[in-house]
């Protein structure tokens, strides 16, 4: 190859699906091409190629439109265009296209992509595979990617989970002591210009300051320890600890190429094995107070973490997080009924939302709510209300904030005998109205979580009668679950939404969990499944005749992969010390997930689509 | 130059000239200035060389690629270095980034030419800046087989030129180089000083020109002649 055609090559061997060609076939791919430039408003793909050829886009835009004129896509530099290449790779069927800029593309001939297809697996599996396959094989990665929580497994830099706490050579032991308090660190190092001078720890604040008579206003340099031992980011957490013990110290500096990184203790280590939810578990049934419980889910976030970094997917984390809450939220009864005495009637303490459906991540708002037995008498309530009230602040104080929307067992409304909570229900499903179906969300996604007496089956028996008969409710919850639509896919650096406008960040949960959630949620209902997981519910309804088998397994990978991605990016935030948000920025994924999320929104799209279709759903927006 | 001149002179060289891979390339009739531009075939030259006059400075490369209509097929993508005569200036080694070694390796004039000339038989040149090339690829022909060569060209930079006259657009001269011409239009950016890649950007450049011209009917080759 002409030396001078590298500057093609390189920016074919930068995008998808030509990064997966061995070297050979990419050097020998540009003389394959022809050039062709198409001013802006000229149809797409042009009608006068004499052989049927991939347009690949050099520069510019071209827009695709479904027959109804919506815009379904839009294409950029580095993207491979719909062609009648046919076999499995995307076709222009149903649709149209135009240049939206001026555009230089790049034409491959359908032979030659077909030879390059048999000639190369990897390649050929960007077309031939089905967009499940396609996401189930990301999510593989994903997970083959992860670096395992052991301390076999784990290095030195993934367990640095906040900012460098560090301060100058010349600052006083006073002042050193009060970094540290505030950063609430048991060490701090001390540097000058990124050069490690040493460290001092809460023990030699002890033992050589305070008890050997030093004034804290001497310069700390006089107490800090200079000649450190200092592991490496990616030293492996075994080997760590094995030199801690064989020093007998307990903080070890850990170093990059551009210096100190941070500090890792040996309480850093020792987590590294017990964050894991059975040891938070097992800590929360011996906590005697809500101060002890707030403490323990503190370590939420790091199980979180964790998880994510030993290739945990969304639904196994999910589990996890979940059982905490759940955990938390049965000790605190048990605290408040310790104090209070006995229930006057039996109860059962119900969770919905994300609890419910075991899809909780490290701060999720609580909402829950309390179902009493009917005997119930009115001076009782009080001993409810005292109850819920702790539970609620206690749920708070443990990260769970209040329920913006005041569904909490604290709440008179939602804290009920049976027959009002059948009451409630029936309104409901009989006259679908917008409060009840923003309460649905909550409200059929309910799982009892305290239930000694088994109120919880009686309730739920009578839900199911009363949906039975009703269908009009589904087509409201059908029209709801529509309302959140995700991203048509990306263009360039932004998120491409309806409409065909840009955004630069998009809202994982709402655009990308929530829809798969509402859409499971109708899928259940309709078939009046019990589950209420998420997946669990896609499952079962694909072997019901809710759903195909196809589409839920489709769905169900489409929600894990959007799940993953969405826990790594709150896992990444979690580590820089930053809150989780659900804002993905589409530069912070790469060309291939970007791939694979457009691919599971057009799949989301598709099932909403047909939801729509079924129930008419337009008559019930 | 009027066809049917040009067309004369050609016959007349060929008549004239022993066998020799100029006589082969006058052999072939250039495309009627009355056809399609997109039924027309091109060729897109660029040349590196070690100064601006054609009686003294020598040819350092050349790179070319052949244009079907309005496509450019990079298998027809050419680079060839050129041996020269002596030192290479220092001033054009530092703009080229071509060295004397790289030079030495190169091959002889006499060698590259008549692929060239070949690929250039019966199509059209491009160039940006055209009489550069011309007045090289002419001075070279005269020196090795004794009969200047004939061709029928477009000038990316008089058409760009042409095109902003028209619409009344005040320019400067730096707004007619290759690369400031190609930004106008949303082309990539090949490196600079590289005689392929001068060549494909100017292909490119034609490509632009003639879409933006063409409104959809087609457009006679001589517009851009």
């Amino acid at each position: 190859m002409d030396v001078e055609l590298i500057e093609i090559r390189e920016f074919l061997a930068s995008n998808a699906p030509f990064d997966r060609l061995p070297d050979a076939a990419l050097d020998a791919l540009p003389q394959r091409l022809s050039v062709r430039y198409l001013r802006r408003g000229t149809a797409f793909p042009p009608d006068d190629d004499d052989t049927p050829c991939v347009y690949i886009l050099r520069r510019g835009a071209v827009e695709l439109r479904d027959d109804d004129g919506n815009l379904i896509g839009k294409l950029a530099e580095g993207d491979l265009c719909p062609s009648p290449c046919g076999k499995g790779a995307p076709n222009m069927a149903g649709l149209s296209g135009q240049t939206a800029e001026d555009t230089l593309a790049y034409l491959l001939p359908c032979e030659e992509l077909d030879r390059l297809r048999e000639a190369h697996a990897e390649f050929a599996q960007h077309f031939d595979t089905s967009v499940s396959d396609r996401l189930r094989r990301a999510l593989d990665t994903m997970k083959d990617d992860a670096a395992g929580t052991a301390l076999m497994t784990v290095r030195m830099g993934d367990l640095l989970n906040r900012p460098l706490v560090q301060g100058g050579p010349d600052i006083s032991i006073e002042q050193a002591a009060r970094i540290m308090s505030e950063a609430r660190v048991s060490s701090l190092v001390l540097t000058n210009d990124d050069r490690l001078l040493g460290m001092v720890t809460d023990r030699d604040l002890r033992n050589r300051c305070i008890a050997a008579g030093v004034s804290p206003q001497e310069p700390v340099s006089g107490i800090m320890t200079e000649r450190l031992h200092t592991v490496r980011a990616d030293t492996l957490g075994f080997e760590a600890l094995i030199t801690m013990s064989r020093l007998n110290v307990h903080h070890l500096p850990v170093l990059d190429e551009h210096g100190v990184r941070g500090v890792v203790s040996t309480s850093d280590l020792v987590r590294v094995q017990s964050a894991n939810a059975v040891y938070l578990v097992g800590d929360i049934h011996k906590a005697d107070s809500v101060e002890t419980l707030a403490s323990i889910s503190g370590r939420l976030t790091e199980l979180q973490i964790q998880l994510v970094h030993s290739g945990a997917t969304a639904s196994q984390i999910g589990q996890a997080i979940t059982a905490v809450t759940d955990a938390i939220t049965i000790r605190l009864l048990e605290l408040a009924e310790a104090e209070l005495g006995a229930p006057p009637v039996p109860y059962c303490w119900m969770a919905g939302g994300s609890q419910a459906r075991r899809e909780q991540s490290s701060y999720s708002d609580q909402d829950n709510a309390l179902l009493i037995a009917d005997h119930l008498k009115p001076e009782d309530d009080a001993y409810f209300k005292t109850l819920a009230r702790r539970v609620n602040d206690g749920l708070d104080a443990c990260g769970y904030i209040y329920c913006p929307g005041e569904v909490m067992a604290s709440n008179d409304k939602w804290r009920q005998p049976l027959k009002i909570w059948t009451k409630y229900f029936n309104t409901w499903i009989k006259r679908p109205e917008p409060m009840a179906l923003m309460l649905s969300s909550v409200f059929f996604d309910l799982r009892p979580i305290h239930d000694p007496e088994g109120l919880f089956g009686e309730l739920a028996e009578r839900i199911h009668t009363m949906s039975k008969k009703e269908s009009i409710y589904i087509a409201y919850m059908a029209a709801n679950a529509l309302k959140h639509r995700p991203p048509l896919g990306f263009f360039r650096k932004f998120v491409l939404i309806r409409g065909g406008e840009h955004d630069q960040t998009f809202d994982i949960k709402h655009r990308g969990i929530v829809p798969v959630v509402d859409l499971a949620r109708v899928y259940a209902l309709s078939a009046g499944l019990d589950e209420i997981n998420t997946i669990e519910r896609l499952k079962a309804a694909g072997a019901s005749r809710a759903l195909s088998s196809d589409g839920a397994a489709n769905l169900v990978d489409a929600h894990e992969f959007i799940g993953t991605l969405r826990m790594r990016h709150q896992a990444e935030q979690l580590k820089r010390g930053e809150m989780a948000d659900n804002f993905l920025s589409p530069e912070e994924l790469s060309p291939l997930e970007r791939g694979h999320l457009k691919d599971a929104f057009a799949l989301i799209n598709t099932m909403q689509d047909s939801l729509g279709q079924r129930y008419q759903a337009g008559r019930f927006a | 130059m009027s066809g049917f001149l040009l067309e004369q002179r050609r016959r007349a060289r060929f008549r004239r000239l022993d066998e020799c891979p100029l006589r082969e390339y006058f052999a072939w009739p250039f495309p009627r200035a009355s056809r399609d531009y997109r039924d027309v075939e091109y060729v897109a030259v660029d040349l590196e060389t070690t100064g601006l006059n054609p009686q003294e400075d020598q040819i350092l490369s050349i790179g070319w690629v052949v244009l079907t209509g309005n496509r450019i097929r990079l298998a027809t993508a050419r680079h060839r270095l050129v041996k020269v005569e002596g030192e290479i200036p220092a001033e054009s080694a530092v703009i080229h980034q071509i060295t004397d070694d790289e030079a030495a390796g190169g091959l002889e004039l006499a060698g590259v030419l008549p692929e060239l000339l070949w690929a250039l038989s019966g199509r059209i040149l491009i160039a940006h800046h055209a009489r550069i090339e011309i007045g090289f690829l002419g001075s070279a022909c005269k020196r090795l087989w004794g009969q200047r060569l004939l061709v029928r060209a477009v000038d990316t930079q008089v058409v760009a030129r042409r095109l902003l006259e028209r619409r009344h657009i005040p320019f400067k001269g730096s707004d007619l180089r290759l690369h400031a011409l190609c930004e106008r239009y949303n082309l990539p950016r090949h490196g600079a000083h590289n005689a392929l890649s001068d060549a494909l950007s100017a292909a490119e450049l034609f490509l632009a020109q003639a879409a933006h011209r063409d409104s959809g009917h087609g457009m006679k080759l001589a517009d851009f002649l």
